[in-house]
């Protein structure tokens, strides 16, 4: 089992860390460097935790648990306009950030209104892509509940946001909603507000629980880090793509930051230490986001082997 | 405490939505700066229909600022001279003299002087009209407050008060009227 956590310390002989996260069979998923600040978002054996939390001590570092690493989480408003930032969207998307999810914000074309709310096919599979989408609307109940139409073709479990208290009943394709957050028009600080995240958070944990529990019935062929670092090995042009995090993890594969077309047959020929190529226990697929390459980790029903 | 001598949101069916437009509207107001020349607000939203609607009552408009309130003008032997006293309208104040004498004839020997070949003074010369500048920006602040869907809007502004109704439906004279009616209430209430 491996345990996410993100350490937080300086960047003088942060490579222990590295060096000690790999010997011990866990992965570096991202490595931010500030200045003299690093941030590493790491899996680690849970039975090795004690290891690296000795190593952190005398680093003089801080090791902290980040549930949400590995996962992608998709911030949805209804549009990109000055009513939804920069409070509560960023406000959300930083705090989602800071437990480990790699978060994309997304504003919809034309997600305003109540009656004229809409959302095409290019936008709800792109938000397919992640894996718990986080839907922020305002005030309004009767808005709320109306909005719907917007997530309704949408397969990943959606959180909604919203100000008024609405009983469950009333949103069955929200898989679970959030209150008293709704439109605020100012940065979110007092002890409340900082809870009102803390519970989205929560609401995220529960939705990718169930969803780990879904792949679980039917386990994928390998796990997506060991997809991440065959191909960071095997595919050097990867260490040339100027994203963040070149390789971002889903719960059931990976987005890899290099242009489809001219990469796709590479990635799919990585070969792992077992034997099998890539292609044939993944599907390699063009993403929505830019020309990326995605790819989806087929489970043991298919393919008939785990490892 | 509110800095409104009076301040009313309501909206029928939706009693925490008027509880928080309330903040919203207040933070925005304070962020732009537009809170002090407001006296009176009355907002009221109907969510069925739906409208958004904002009248207020101004505390008086402001004359526009000339260059002798600015600066302190001098008569000299070649003309005048100009002290400014406060930066931020150096630039407003520059155009303002180009315009009127032309570049050849103002000249600015230091920073916050300036001196001017003429015999006419500068002095009551207009540089920035406040009053127009307060009504732009309170519109951009009602656009800003009002739900994004509502695209529609109508912004009625006399010299003391504002109308500004936004809406997802065509905005008929019917609808404005109903506004009208709904906001009398709240004043008499």
């Amino acid at each position: 089992m491996l345990e996410p956590v993100m350490f937080t310390g300086g960047v003088y002989k942060h490579d222990l860390v590295i060096e000690l996260v790999e010997d011990l069979g866990g992965y570096l998923l991202q490595k931010n460097v500030t200045q003299s600040e690093v941030i590493l978002l790491l899996l680690v054996p849970a039975e090795d935790l004690k290891i690296l939390e000795d190593l952190t001590k005398e680093l003089r570092g801080e090791l902290t648990r980040a549930p949400l690493a590995g996962t992608e989480v998709a911030v949805v408003t209804p549009t990109l306009a000055i009513h939804h930032l920069p409070h509560t969207a960023c406000d959300i998307a930083e705090y989602l950030r800071r437990n480990g999810s790699k978060t994309n914000m997304i504003g919809l074309a034309r997600g305003v209104g109540r009656e004229i709310a809409q959302i095409n096919e290019y936008e709800t599979a792109l938000i397919n892509e992640h894996d718990v989408a986080v839907f922020l609307f305002g005030n309004f109940a009767k808005c709320i509940i109306k909005k719907e139409e917007l997530y309704k073709g949408i397969n990943i479990p959606v959180v909604v946001t919203g100000g008024p208290e609405i009983p469950k009943g009333e949103m069955p394709y929200a898989f679970e909603y959030v209150s008293s957050v709704g439109r605020i028009a100012h940065r979110s600080k007092k002890a409340n507000e900082i809870g009102n995240l803390d519970r989205i958070v929560a609401a995220v944990g529960r939705a990718l629980d169930k969803m780990r529990a879904d792949i679980e019935k039917d386990p994928l062929t390998t796990s997506p880090p060991r997809v991440m670092d065959v191909v960071r090995e095997q595919v050097p042009d990867i260490e040339r793509s100027y994203s963040p995090l070149p390789i971002a993890l889903n719960l059931t594969g990976c987005r890899i930051k290099l242009p489809y077309d001219e990469y796709h047959e590479a990635i799919g020929d990585v070969r792992f230490d077992e034997g099998v190529t890539l292609k044939e226990i993944a599907k390699i697929l063009p993403s929505r986001m830019k020309n990326y390459t995605l790819v989806r980790i087929l489970p043991e029903s298919e393919t008939g082997m785990v490892f | 405490m509110d800095p409104l001598e009076v301040y009313k949101v309501e909206a029928p069916g939706e009693e925490f939505g008027a509880r928080k437009y309330r903040e919203i509207i207040l933070d925005i107001l304070q962020d732009l700066g537009l809170v002090r020349s407001i006296g009176r607000l009355y907002v009221y939203v109907d969510i069925e229909k739906p409208y958004f609607a904002v009248y207020g009552m101004l505390r008086g408009s402001l004359p526009p600022l000339r260059v002798g309130d600015v600066a302190d003008v001098v008569k000299t032997q070649e003309g005048y001279q100009v002290k400014v006293n406060e930066e931020e309208h150096l630039a407003d104040m520059l155009k303002v003299l180009w315009e009127k004498y032309g570049r050849d004839r103002v000249e600015q020997p230091d920073r916050d002087l300036l001196t001017v070949s003429s015999d006419v003074s500068p002095a009551d010369l207009i540089v920035t009209d406040v009053d127009a500048e307060f009504r732009r920006d309170l519109t951009d602040a009602l656009i800003r407050i009002a739900p994004e869907g509502f695209r529609n809007r109508r912004n009625e502004m006399t010299e003391d008060s504002f109308l500004f109704i936004a809406s997802e439906e065509t905005i008929t004279p019917e609808l404005i009227e109903e506004v009208r009616e709904k906001i009398r209430g709240m004043e008499n209430a």
